[in-house]
């Protein structure tokens, strides 16, 4: 028997591997079991390894995402910057619509309690404030709207100028800045009529004709008087500032600051006298 | 009879059943079945004598079970199995290389994929018993773990050559 043994233990060591395990199996089979201490050993051996490759992968995902996909990484990056351009251009935009907004509603109200005569919105789309020249804003309504020369233009601050020339779909306004320019005022606290002449500066006007013994001071507001037939009466012109009261002569000199700034203005009302305005416009237009 | 072999494929089954578990974590999140310890079993069926190999084979076998979380043994039994029919191929049939290499570990993890499925319909109780339809998914592990194998050929050979005792007998006559 030993013999035998002898003889065959390596085909018997290989069924008893074959076997032994099977039937291990086959007792436990219909009722497992919790791991084994040899079984919870073999696990935790596998974890470290498994830690490690997994950790070692996940560098290496990390580190192919961070070279080889960067170049796809740098492609989103100019999309995202483009959207982002273009976002901004969105936000200035809107920005801008807003500061629109108020401004037209701003020269809306100004329109509804300050006027009784019918008018025109325009856009300014042009600005020759030359100082050799006249001092022009371009407006994109003309003769087609119903606009004529000697039109007053205004706009929620008070005057801007008058229409100076119009064309078919445009017209240019003499700003109250232009030396050519003079309007029929009242200073508003004493009721002291005088002209504001323009200066050919964008940012001043002259007080004209305002008598030596009139109540004038610095700061008061001066408004059209409604006598020059151009302008309606009380629309706010400027504020006097620099007043000069010579020891001689008839009259006070004072520069005006003019209530509108006529380098910023965008949008203006254009006040409409039906039957002057259609004489004019059949006149004027080209 | 060397114990070296064993030993080696049973550290060997350890490190790429984590290298197997980490991988696939990553890569799909265990969508697809792997079973890379069982290239370990048909690298010994290649290489080790028999003793070695059977136990090398029922080592790896048995920590399969021991990483399966089941009762253990049916996977060693199978294991050892699917050895000794890796062994027996060894000398029938002209696989070469790789690609051969890689055949056997997919004819091998299938049947012993195939096994198990069986055996535990006969064994377990009637409600834990899988389906026949999960042998489709044997096939896939099957195909995959062949795949996988293909690049480990070469660094079985040359561990393989490492614990040679013999250094003429290299390779097995069959696949050299």
């Amino acid at each position: 028997v030993l013999q035998i043994l002898k003889r065959y233990r390596d085909l018997l060591a290989v069924a008893g591997l074959l076997v032994v395990p099977l039937a291990v199996y086959v007792a436990h089979a219909r009722h497992p079991g919790e791991r084994t201490t040899f079984d919870r050993a073999i696990v935790r051996l596998a974890r470290p390894v498994e830690r490690a490759v997994g950790a070692l992968l996940a560098g290496a995902m990390e580190a192919w995402d961070g070279t080889v996909g960067l170049r796809g990484a740098h492609e989103r990056a100019r999309e995202l910057a483009a959207r982002v351009d273009g976002l901004e251009l969105d936000r200035v935009e809107l920005a801008e619509v807003r500061r629109e907004n108020e401004r037209l509603r701003g020269l809306l109200g100004f329109a509804a309690r300050s006027l009784d005569r019918p008018w025109v919105g325009a856009r300014v789309v042009g600005v020759r404030l030359d100082p050799k020249g006249l001092q022009l804003l371009t407006v994109d309504r003309g003769a087609d709207d119903g606009l004529a020369r000697m039109m007053p233009v205004v706009a929620s601050g008070g005057v801007v100028g008058r229409v100076h020339a119009v064309f078919g779909g445009s017209a240019e306004v003499l700003a109250l800045t232009d030396r050519n320019s003079s309007i029929a005022v009242r200073v508003d606290r004493t009721r002291t009529r005088a002209n504001v002449r323009g200066a050919g500066d964008p940012s001043l006007c002259r007080l004209d004709h305002a008598l030596r013994v009139d109540d004038v001071v610095e700061g008061d507001l001066v408004v059209t008087s409604g006598t020059d037939g151009v302008f309606p009466r009380g629309l706010p012109v400027g504020r006097v500032q620099g007043l000069r009261k010579g020891g001689q002569g008839l009259y006070q000199r004072a520069d005006v600051a003019p209530a509108v700034d006529v380098t910023r203005v965008e949008e203006v009302l254009v006040l409409l006298s039906a039957r002057e305005g259609a004489a004019a416009s059949r006149l004027d237009a080209p | 009879v060397s114990a070296r072999r064993a030993i080696a494929a049973a550290l060997l089954a350890l490190a790429l059943a984590g290298a197997q578990s980490a991988a696939l974590r990553l890569a799909g999140g265990g969508r697809w079945p792997l079973a890379l310890p069982v290239v370990v079993v048909i690298w010994l069926g290649l290489e080790a004598d028999l003793v070695e190999g059977a136990a090398g084979a029922a080592a790896v076998g048995w920590i399969l079970d021991a990483l399966a979380g089941g009762p253990v043994g049916l996977l060693a039994s199978l294991a050892v199995a699917v050895f000794l029919l890796a062994r027996r191929a060894r000398g029938a049939l002209a696989l070469q290389g790789a690609p051969g290499f890689a055949a056997q570990a997919a004819a091998g993890t299938f049947l012993l994929g195939l096994g198990a499925v069986l055996l535990t319909r006969a064994a377990a109780a009637p409600g834990s018993a899988p389906p026949l339809a999960i042998l489709r998914r044997v096939a896939l592990e099957a195909a995959l773990t062949g795949l996988a194998a293909a690049p480990l050929h070469a660094p079985l050979r040359w561990l393989g050559r490492r614990l040679e005792r013999e250094p003429e007998a290299a390779w097995p006559g069959g696949l050299s």
